[in-house]
């Protein structure tokens, strides 16, 4: 091959495509973020859409069926749920900013002060960084969503884009498969099987585990009388999305609003059991059983996936930063299964 | 013609012309006894292929994921290095059925011998037909199952004639050692 005038020519179109294409993404970073989630969801409800048509009812009809479910569903929970929620939020709020908090914070900084006496009480301000821990944390969960259009629109654009995934979603794959070249026909057809048989199961068995991590915190909580209860249990089901830190950080949001209402050492502890037992329950019974062993991830890779995650796309980032991550090592390692066993490399 | 017979016994072939879509569907074992609305399902999930004359459309010990069905055109099984031809299939005959139900590197190669239109039915397609339409799916996995086990029946009958030829042989060649 010789270094001929057309070649650099080309090499210089594919630098520019790829600048531009990596351009457009970031530009539209938040428009993605909107396409993944309507993925994932349509992902989710696929087999049920497939149960439904099943019993010989149109997929046209079962998508309707299915969203008309859920809208009733959500609407009744909502109707329950949301002023309970909102309601504590104020109480969050009042509690920060009357400062009803900040005596424990104060008691917390003594203590630490007592048995650590290299540290001074400006270095602590637990209660200043927690504050403001949480201002940013609003804040960048609100940007994230507010960057897209605004947040009515996400509301309208997703539940959109996973009714026409939903419905079309078979026909849509057909015409892309159909787009191929008929030399690697079947061996995309054999990538994007595989890919989608590990993928369904990957993500639905996540969405239920995190699903009955969120119901079970909520209940422990509840029985523990422990203020915000709902809050922090759906926190806590989300959290658990990420691995290793999920957990953690909702437990450990549990035991703060624990300590911030005065909770005793006794309480913490209860809580902190709680918590223990419902991972123990997780991780033997409920992971087991719902979780795709196949999308075994290495520690490392999902902790830089949701430092990733978080640093483009804040709080959201960090909660699709590890599915994500999942699909890409799916698709990765099916594509190069496909090509070897194609005699392609 | 020198033609395997293993091949030969799978496509019995007919002379046909242009066919609609659905008598050339209706025609193909694995989806007899289909109704029209069934057979209407299938041909919208099948993809539709279109090979230009000495295109390959899958090579030999490749991984199959199913069959097709050569709506019109013709197209060539070949297998072994010298490429031996073992059959000439045209509009109507099928082919590659059997990674329908195993993934199994493809035992012969086939290429198209003019401008051919093939119609694929691959194991997802199958999988997802019985996930959403159980009953055209099952009769489908039947029929697969029904023309597998005579293929088997023929199989056994011949590999018990050959293991007589093969006896018959083996006594007749003793006396020969002994003296």
């Amino acid at each position: 091959m010789e270094f001929t005038f057309s070649r650099f020519f080309k090499f210089i179109v594919a630098l520019i495509i790829i600048i531009v294409t990596g351009w457009l993404l970031y530009q539209l970073s938040s428009i993605i973020t909107v396409v993944i989630i309507a993925v994932l969801l349509a992902y989710i409800l696929d087999p049920l859409t497939s149960s439904l048509e099943s019993r010989g009812i149109s997929r046209t009809l079962s998508t309707i069926i299915i969203f008309l479910l859920i809208g009733v569903v959500f609407l009744g929970l909502s109707g329950y749920f949301i002023p309970l929620l909102i309601d504590e939020i104020n109480q969050i709020q009042r509690s920060i900013e009357s400062g009803q908090s900040s005596q424990y914070f104060e008691r917390l900084e003594t203590f630490i002060q007592e048995k650590i006496p290299l540290i001074s009480a400006d270095d602590l301000d637990i209660h200043g960084r927690i504050t403001k821990a949480l201002a940013a944390l609003t804040d960048s969960f609100f940007m994230v969503l507010g960057s897209v259009v605004s947040l009515v629109t996400t509301l309208v654009v997703i539940p959109f884009a996973v009714f026409f995934l939903l419905k079309d979603g078979p026909v849509m794959t057909k015409t892309l498969i159909g787009m191929v070249p008929n030399r690697y026909f079947e061996m995309a057809l054999n990538i994007l099987h595989k890919t989608d048989l590990q993928l369904g199961a990957y993500l639905r068995g996540q969405s239920i585990d995190a699903f009955i991590v969120g119901v079970l915190s909520i209940t422990a909580l509840w029985l523990l009388d422990v203020k915000y209860f709902i809050m922090i249990g759906i926190f806590a089901g989300f959290a658990n999305l990420i691995p290793y830190v999920g957990p953690l950080v909702g437990g450990g949001a549990a035991v703060l609003v624990v300590l911030m209402n005065g909770g005793s050492g006794m309480d913490v502890m209860m809580v902190v059991g709680a918590f223990l037992l419902i991972q123990l329950i997780d991780n033997v019974i409920i992971q087991p059983l719902v979780v795709a062993k196949s999308v075994d991830m290495h520690p490392l890779v999902v902790i830089f996936a949701v430092i990733i995650g978080g640093q483009f796309f804040g709080i959201l980032g960090m909660l699709l930063a590890v599915p994500v991550t999942g699909i890409v090592k799916v698709s990765v390692s099916e594509l190069y299964k496909g090509i070897r066993r194609y005699n392609m490399i | 013609m020198d033609e395997d017979s293993y091949w030969t016994n799978i496509f019995k072939k007919k002379e046909k012309t242009e066919q609609d879509i659905y008598t050339v569907l209706s025609k193909i074992p694995i989806f007899r006894s289909l109704t029209n609305r069934e057979l209407r399902a299938v041909e919208r999930i099948l993809h539709r292929r279109n090979y230009k004359p000495n295109e390959t459309v899958f090579h030999e010990n490749e991984p199959g994921m199913g069959m097709y069905i050569i709506a019109s055109g013709k197209v060539y099984i070949s297998a072994g290095v010298d490429n031996k031809v073992l059959a000439v299939l045209s509009n109507g005959d099928f082919f590659g059925e059997m990674a329908l139900l195993l993934e199994t590197p493809r035992t012969a190669t086939a290429a198209a011998h003019e401008q051919t239109q093939l119609l694929g039915f691959f194991q997802p397609d199958l999988f997802s037909l019985l996930q959403t339409k159980p009953k055209t799916g099952n009769k489908i996995l039947l029929h697969l199952a029904q023309m597998i086990a005579e293929r088997l029946k023929h199989s056994t009958i011949e590999n018990r004639h050959l293991k007589n030829k093969l006896t018959e042989l083996e006594t007749k060649k003793k006396p020969v050692k002994v003296r």
